[in-house]
């Protein structure tokens, strides 16, 4: 009996029942999709974190008031002890910096005509907008002039432009802070959120205004800020950019031992670290669920190819009885494993990438399938669904056909 | 003319020493080529294991078993199975027909392990159902087929192969009176083309359609040569 025959045979014996190999391929197909996909959303998750920290730029630096021990307690008590004369300078006396730009956020009641908003009231200086790498899309941002005037200028994130103002141009409205008239100077483009914070839907002002107007206090250094960005000449300064900002910083606050430092330094590898860790965690845990359901679709795939071999006994003992000898039966219950682990774990491939491809589609995580993902779940299952179809059918292969023929 | 089947001082014993079971006890047996034979006896007389030596089904324990002059006795699996497929045909009580395949591809089963072409595959598994008068159900499925059907079937598939020995094991014991008529018809033809049949049967009117009967009991046969004729209705009841 040729190979050939043997696929007819098998093909003929799957299509006939249809039922059976349904329910097994099932198995292994619930098996594959559920890794695949599991594993693809955890990459999914750890790319779009990852692209949200590189869209930052490579040459930023965040100094961050406190230190890790403070940050560390949850930050209740997060110490405000980074000023605008901090931010101020760093620009003035540190050579490998470029930019610096001091943000401070509060919350904001928002109001033009008869509608409201609440949204976030970010306090900076001009620098912000090369900092971050943001754009202008109508009118100007805040300049030096209204920082030393404390000019009620704001600028508007695009949806919160959109959401109070609508079809009217927002330009030279009059727009109420906390109920504090202030004049709309621009609007930003379209940036999409950024690690948690939304500048589309804040309200830009000069820090200087915020402080006098919005916050009403001013610490005895000066304007606290919440943290200060600055961009290093280039990605080869970083380092130096750090040293000197620390120095200087140290000498500013009065600091003699660095366990006493009151601000941290990141930068956009640290912060990648930071997310690293969090992300493989995520990824790790996936993968065990999609363990776990490989594991139960395998134990699926063994059960019912079990069932079908011991149900299957007698076809066995007839096959024998007129001629078909032990290698005829085992390569025809090996190419039967074989077609329904290859059709099974393809649509669990197809279904699994297609949930991704769904998943990238509805959400901003682009997720996609990974080919290790992929070629472990196809060959767990696959030599489960081997295994098991072929070694109980040698065991039948063995028996005297007439045993076999017996059995019920 | 050498016999078909010679069985020589044949045993054939389960268990080990304490719970020794003798289904056959030096059992020594000839058919000739062209014979038609009924193997009777009460149950548990070995019949049946005897009917699963002569078929190459099953390896006697001790003893030498020649069929068509070859010693068959102790040969290995896959020896048996070209044995089988090449000269022996055989009809079951229960049929044993596959149920996911047509009449055709369940007749055409032994030319599948024998190595026979597709289109003569084919030919002759149409042949052989036509002989047996089923010409016109060759795509149906076992499930869509009565039980003589079924057993005329199993009998095209025995004969596909153009066997020596016809070996049927209670080949009437799930049919009526007319389907069983039917099938003891074909196997008398079949008896005067030349194929040597032997069957083990219950039924004494059954035996008494043929030529000769061996009886059984307690693992030896008792009379080798029994005339049908003597064969009484109430021989099975003792």
């Amino acid at each position: 009996m040729d190979f050939r025959e043997s696929l007819t045979m098998a093909v003929k014996t799957l299509t006939a029942s249809k039922l059976r190999s349904g329910l097994t391929m099932l198995g292994i197909i619930i098996g594959n999709a559920s890794v695949i996909s599991m594993v693809g959303l955890g990459e999914g998750g750890r790319h779009y974190i990852n692209e949200q920290l590189q869209s930052l730029g490579p040459n930023i630096l965040f100094i961050v008031p406190g230190n890790r021990e403070t940050r560390r307690l949850g930050g209740l008590e997060i110490s405000r002890n980074l000023v605008l004369a901090d931010a101020n300078a760093i620009a003035e006396q540190v050579p490998s910096v470029i930019d610096v730009a001091a943000e401070n956020t509060t919350p904001g009641l928002l109001s033009f005509l008869n509608r409201n908003a609440n949204a976030s009231v970010i306090g900076t200086n001009p620098a912000f907008i090369t900092v971050r790498n943001f754009t202008i899309g109508q009118g100007r941002f805040i300049t030096d002039l209204d920082l030393q005037r404390t000019s009620a200028v704001a600028v508007l994130g695009n949806s919160l432009a959109e959401r109070l103002f609508e079809d009217q141009v927002p330009l030279g409205q009059s727009l109420r802070i906390n109920n504090i008239a202030f004049e709309v100077v621009g609007v930003l483009e379209l940036q999409g959120s950024n690690l948690g914070v939304n500048y589309d839907d804040a309200v830009i002002i000069p820090i200087t205004t915020q402080a006098s107007r919005i916050v009403g206090r001013t610490s005895p250094y000066g304007i606290e800020v919440s943290f200060i960005s600055a961009t290093a000449r280039n990605a080869d300064s970083m380092q130096t950019a750090e040293f000197q900002i620390t120095n200087l910083l140290r000498l500013r606050h009065g600091i003699v031992n660095v366990e006493e430092d009151d601000f941290f330094i990141q930068n956009q590898d640290t912060l990648l670290s930071i997310a690293d860790t969090i992300t493989s965690a995520l990824t790790l845990m996936l993968a065990a669920i999609a363990s776990i359901s490989l594991l139960v679709g395998g134990i699926g795939i063994m059960n019912i190819m079990l069932v079908s071999v011991r149900e299957r006994t007698q076809e066995i003992g007839l096959r024998k009885a007129v001629g078909a000898s032990q290698n005829d039966i085992l390569i025809q219950f090996l190419i039967e494993a074989i077609i329904l682990s290859a059709v099974g774990g393809a649509m669990g491939t197809f279904l699994g990438v297609s949930g991704i491809s769904l998943l990238s589609l509805l959400t901003p995580f682009e997720a996609s399938a990974s080919i290790s993902a992929i070629v472990v779940a196809v060959g767990v299952s696959g030599s489960i669904g081997l295994f098991f179809g072929v070694i109980p059918a040698r065991q039948a292969a063995k028996l005297d056909p007439i045993v076999a023929l017996r059995s019920i | 003319m050498p016999s078909l089947i010679d069985l020589h001082q044949i045993s054939k014993v389960y268990g080990s020493d304490n719970t020794e079971v003798k289904a056959l006890w030096d059992v020594s047996l000839t058919i000739d080529q062209g014979d038609y034979c009924s193997i009777m006896g009460p149950s548990g007389s070995g019949k049946s294991t005897a009917m699963n030596v002569i078929g190459c089904l099953d390896r006697p324990t001790g003893g030498q078993y020649f069929f068509d002059g070859q010693d068959v006795a102790q040969l290995d699996d896959d020896t048996l199975a070209a044995i089988r497929n090449r000269k022996i045909g055989f009809v079951f009580q229960q049929f044993h027909l596959l149920p996911q395949l047509s009449a055709l591809d369940n007749v055409a089963l032994p030319m599948v392990y024998g190595g026979v072409a597709a289109a003569e595959r084919r030919e002759r598994a149409t042949m052989a159902l036509q002989r047996v008068g089923l010409g016109n159900r060759l795509t149906n499925k076992p499930s869509q087929l009565s039980g003589g059907q079924q057993q005329r079937v199993a009998i095209a598939r025995a004969i596909v192969n153009r066997p020596l020995l016809l070996l049927a094991d209670e080949p009437t014991g799930a049919l009526d009176t007319t389907t069983t008529a039917e099938v003891m018809t074909i196997f008398e033809e079949l008896n005067q083309g030349g194929i040597t049949v032997v069957m083990v049967t219950h039924e004494p009117a059954v035996a008494r359609l043929t030529k000769r009967v061996v009886w059984f009991r307690d693992g030896q046969v008792v009379n080798a040569h029994m005339q049908p004729e003597d064969v009484s209705y109430g021989a099975l009841v003792e």
